[in-house]
């Protein structure tokens, strides 16, 4: 997993707004639900970047966005440097063979009428450049093969496989274009625990095997943490901390980063007496109505005046930057930044027996 | 004890044969205890729930054996008039999914009200009177106007809260808990189960909470049975289990979470497939993805071995796996 170097993926300003609208037949625009509202990050090659927040923070459709099924609002996305969201017809569609997408729920991503191996083939249909007519059988056996699954299944239905094949089924659809950026949403959530282990140890080899950058979307804290180099937190459409792994785990600095942090239950019962957790109060806000300021602020418990009228900007806080550069100093949009102590969803059993 | 479930069959009939859901389950809750019934998908750990609470579909389901004592009574004699009695009042359930569990077309003042009027005879005003305070109880914002609201006017960690508000309103003994907070976002989740807690402290019920979170576990649980194909395969105090489990299975579970000192590296992961329930393998139905498989486990079904006087362990090797031999 090495970073650096020309990024792959460079996403600056991002928005997307969905109108609200009333009436039939003259519709009136009311309001809009600004599922992404300014999203700003990198992608280094060979890289994996983790995109973490709860249900609404807007974290699918920014996945949408990369992969060009919905059109930004505004804002671009640059892949290898140029903007690929001014792209249409043709030229879009040779970018897009090099985004691809490995979706949620294995279940319903894949056609129940076609056979695995037209499922895995699919792709070539639309790219018909990127393998010659005669040599797509043999490509779609070898994407089986390389994804763990066996070669001969291909003229099987996704209704006889289970949850986990069915996954790696989808994985290997999202290779068949030899894509050098995975948007992969939530890949795991869906999976029986001992199950999820099989699937992301499959797309850690394949990110080493094909030199693959991942933007790896999910909301298990402690399965971001293990795949990904660097995690940006959601917050109703917008990132709020994002920076190294480490950084991030242990050195947050956003509170909405600490609340999440300390929410995740720690697999290990000794560690239940001397956890603080921070109980967030109600719920998120509706991403139509989003409050002024810093967004978080309905749910902060450090709010003051000030975070109702200036919006914090997504950068590393002033008081960490007159120290010498320490884990603490990464991008984090709050007027209010402050290190905090949680722990670590897995640390707890860091020191344990591991296996062997 | 509070409930004791002995030796519970359950099977479904299926087009591809009979399926074994639950094969010899036993285990037991008492007042103010919780109990974490920890598997996997088809491991057989809602169904004995659905026995417990007697609301197994039937046919396709089918209870062929065992005891399932609450109060000392066993349950699977009574008549369906007494269990009805039980239901709601004595024994009750929450469960995963609130938005299909509660009904859409009765507001949630109607649906906590009806449990008062049908219950404990009171009028529909008292009951309404007794569905806001309720809903004040499990900390809902505004309770007195929300009462006239539909279940899908409010959130998914509101809408938990109306169900957790609809199982304890008659106080029950035992609240079973199935997957209470899968559906929700960690966060909101913490705010439940801390409610949950909190409130079974106060009523000094048993809980008995299906889960697949090793993390949710750890943090509620007194005791653990863990589920694998339809049977306990290893049942023991929550520090004992966490420190050195006594199953493979187990172990198995515990090292697939990513730890901080293994980024980087492969995750361990459990080989294989679990059964299918038709088609359960003969012996130790886990030993086709056991690391420590030897002859007999395919020849012969482990007992649950007495690890100690609180611990049990389905492994003909757990004392290997004990001292954390055969990784």
């Amino acid at each position: 997993m090495a970073t650096g170097g020309e990024p792959v993926l460079e996403v600056s300003g991002l928005v997307k707004h969905y109108p609200l609208t009333r009436g039939v037949l003259f519709k009136k625009q009311i309001g809009a639900v600004r599922a992404v509202d300014g999203v700003d990050f990198t992608l280094g090659r060979g890289e994996t970047l983790g995109i973490v927040g709860e249900s609404g923070c807007g974290k699918s459709t920014v996945a949408k966005l990369l992969c060009s099924l919905e059109r930004p609002t505004a804002g671009s996305i640059r892949f290898k440097g140029e903007d690929i969201t001014r792209l249409s017809g043709r030229a879009l569609k040779a970018v897009r063979r090099n985004i691809q997408m490995v979706f949620q729920d294995p279940y319903t991503s894949l056609n129940p009428r076609m056979t695995v191996g037209d499922i895995v083939g699919e792709p070539f249909e639309i790219h018909p450049e990127a393998a010659p007519k005669g040599d797509r059988r043999r490509r779609v056996r070898e994407l089986l093969d390389v994804v763990g699954l066996d070669p001969d299944f291909v003229n099987r239905y996704p209704h006889q496989f289970s949850g986990g094949q069915r996954q790696r089924i989808g994985i290997a659809r999202g290779l068949a274009l030899r894509p050098e950026v995975i948007v992969a949403d939530e890949p795991v959530s869906a999976l029986d625990v001992s199950v999820q282990a099989q699937v992301i140890n499959l797309l850690d080899r394949l990110q080493a095997e094909f030199e693959l950058s991942y933007v790896f979307i999910a909301h298990d804290l402690s399965i971001v943490r293990h795949i990904s180099d660097r995690v940006g937190v959601m917050y109703l459409g917008r990132i709020v901390e994002i920076g190294r792994d480490a950084e991030i785990y242990e050195h947050p600095t956003h509170p909405y980063t600490q609340a999440l942090l300390s929410a995740v239950p720690v697999p290990d019962p000794e560690a239940r007496e001397d956890r603080e957790r921070i109980i967030l109060s109600g719920d998120v806000p509706s991403p139509a109505d989003i409050p002024s300021g810093c967004r978080f602020r309905t749910r902060c418990w450090k709010a003051r005046e000030r975070c109702a009228v200036e919006v914090p900007a997504l950068a590393v806080p002033a008081v960490f930057l007159e120290r010498p550069a320490g884990p603490a100093a990464h991008d984090s949009a709050c007027h209010f930044a402050q290190e905090g102590r949680v722990v670590p969803p897995e640390s707890s059993r860091a020191n344990g027996d591991g296996p062997g | 004890m509070l409930l004791e479930v002995r030796d519970l069959h359950v099977e479904f009939r299926t087009r591809d044969g009979i399926a074994r859901a639950v094969n010899g389950v036993s285990y037991a809750v008492g007042e103010g205890e919780t109990l974490a019934v920890l598997g996997e998908s088809g491991s057989g750990k809602s169904v004995t729930a659905q026995a417990v609470m007697g609301i197994l579909d039937t046919p396709p389901g089918r209870i062929t054996g065992g005891e399932i004592l609450f109060g000392g009574r066993d349950l699977l004699r009574m008549k369906e008039e007494e269990r009805r009695e039980l239901r709601g009042a004595r024994m009750a359930m929450i469960f995963q999914d609130a938005l299909s569990a509660l009904n859409p077309v009765l507001s949630v003042g109607d649906q906590l009200g009806e449990l008062f009027v049908v219950h404990r005879g009171m009028s529909r005003k008292a009951a309404r009177a007794r569905a806001v305070e309720l809903m004040d109880r499990v900390r809902i914002p505004g309770a007195a106007q929300r009462v006239r609201d539909y279940p899908h006017q409010f959130s998914g960690g509101m809408r938990q809260r109306i169900m957790i508000a609809m199982a304890l309103a008659l106080e029950p003994a035992l609240v079973i808990a199935d997957e209470p907070t899968t559906a929700l976002d960690v966060t909101v989740q913490a705010q439940v189960m801390d409610l949950l807690a909190e409130l079974q402290r106060e009523y000094r019920m048993g809980l008995v909470l299906i889960t697949h979170d090793l993390g949710v576990v750890a943090d509620v649980a007194d005791r653990i049975a863990v589920m694998y194909a339809g049977r306990i395969v290893e049942s023991a105090p929550v520090h004992d289990i966490y420190k050195a489990p006594a199953h493979p299975y187990t172990r198995g579970l515990l090292d697939s979470i990513p730890r901080l000192d293994l980024k980087g590296q492969e995750l361990y992961a459990i080989k294989g497939l679990p059964p299918n329930l038709t088609r359960v393998p003969p012996g130790c139905s886990f030993h086709p993805r056991c690391p420590m498989a030897r002859g007999v486990c395919r020849a012969e079904v482990p007992p649950l071995y007495e690890v100690s006087e609180v611990r049990g362990s389905a492994c003909h090797f757990w004392r290997e796996c004990l001292d954390g031999d055969g990784r």
